[in-house]
């Protein structure tokens, strides 16, 4: 038996049936832990990152119907997850101006430098410590690999803006991570 | 002239359209070609960032089915039939030995109980003969008939009534 494509997938989840949900759930197997990993680098907390990331799913299969089936799903999923991070971060605008303010005070960080000692863990956090519209425009550029124009299209801000959001959120990340010890 | 940051961040992202110039200036441009060293570790790192693992599954809310009537694999119920004869065996085997045993139980206490329970319930029964319901008040207009004549009359409306509204479910 040959592996159903995503198209087929899709194509059954839209009948919205019983076999539907479960079709849609073998495409969420599929792709749940790339859309987490959208979802964890944008917000960096790993139960803020799964519940988002269950939204995501949820919220595309109410509006598989809006889906173009020629266009390819993992894209498309992953572009919706960095909207709806955005969107949330946008959402907890106070909070993070909060969590800005903590990053500026070394002392008062939750993190120890013990669990920061990894790269990886380094870079996640210089990510979390940008404005949430710098964010957005490094995760599409880096990791989702958009042109400049297509993430215009997509978060609907100005070219101009993309270039200048992505070019200080390197300023920042380069400051952040190459800074002498 | 030193190339912009918007110029070395553009060469990196290729979206620029000066890319012959800007290679040209980088090969005679120590400092500017370390800037752009430096932006390009910046690229590697981000890209060698690792993908995590999901502590839990994002399928289940879709896999999850209606629960349906749980049916026994077959496997199981033949298990079942298996069991129930070799229990028939056992008691049919087990008789003999367990049969003359019998009446070596001591019955005497069980008859006394049995015998207690009795007359109990008759010293109960005694008790509700005796007992006497208080005087309805009467009320002059109804009468007994009366009364039994409109419970019949309701009794059979109801009964047509629900006939008709079945009838079609009968067909």
């Amino acid at each position: 038996m040959t592996t159903p494509t995503d198209r087929d997938l899709i194509l059954r989840a839209r009948r919205g049936d019983a076999e539907g949900r479960e079709a849609f759930g073998e495409l969420v197997t599929r792709y749940q832990t790339s859309v987490f990993n959208v979802c964890y680098r944008m917000l960096h907390e790993r139960g803020e990152a799964e519940d988002l990331a269950q939204e995501v799913f949820i919220r595309a299969y109410d509006r598989l119907h809006t889906f173009d089936i020629e266009r390819e799903f993992g894209p498309w999923i992953r572009r919706v997850a960095a909207n709806l991070c955005l969107n949330h971060l946008e959402g907890q605008k106070v909070t993070t101006e909060l969590d800005d303010e903590r990053d500026a005070d070394p002392t008062q960080r939750p993190e120890s430098v013990v669990e920061l000692k990894e790269r990886g863990e380094q870079i996640r956090a210089a990510l979390a410590s940008l404005p949430a519209h710098y964010r957005v425009v490094v995760e599409l550029r880096h990791y989702q690999e958009m042109s400049y124009e297509e993430i215009a299209e997509e978060i609907k801000i100005p070219l101009s803006d993309v270039k200048s959001h992505l070019f200080r959120a390197r300023k920042i990340l380069a400051e952040k991570l190459h800074a002498p010890d | 002239m030193h190339l912009t940051e918007e110029q070395l961040n553009e060469y990196l992202d290729n979206e620029t359209a000066e890319r012959a110039q800007i290679e040209l200036h980088l090969s005679s441009c120590d400092k500017c070609a370390a800037r752009l060293s430096t932006l390009q570790n910046l690229f590697t790192e981000l890209d060698s960032l690792p993908e995590l693992e999901l502590t839990k599954s994002l399928a289940a809310p879709f896999t999850l089915r209606p629960s349906l009537p749980a049916q026994l694999p077959k496997f199981l119920t033949l298990t079942a039939s298996l069991q129930a004869a070799v229990a028939l065996a056992a008691i049919i085997i087990a008789a003999p030995f367990v049969i003359p045993l019998i009446p070596a139980i001591e019955t005497s206490s069980l008859t006394t109980l049995l015998f207690e329970a009795q007359s109990q319930w008759t010293a109960w029964l005694d008790m509700l003969s005796q007992f006497q319901m208080p005087a309805m008040p009467e009320i002059p207009i109804l009468e007994m008939s009366s009364l039994l004549m409109a419970l019949a009359g309701v009794s059979v409306l109801w009964v047509l009534g629900n006939g008709l509204l079945l009838r079609n479910q009968m067909k």
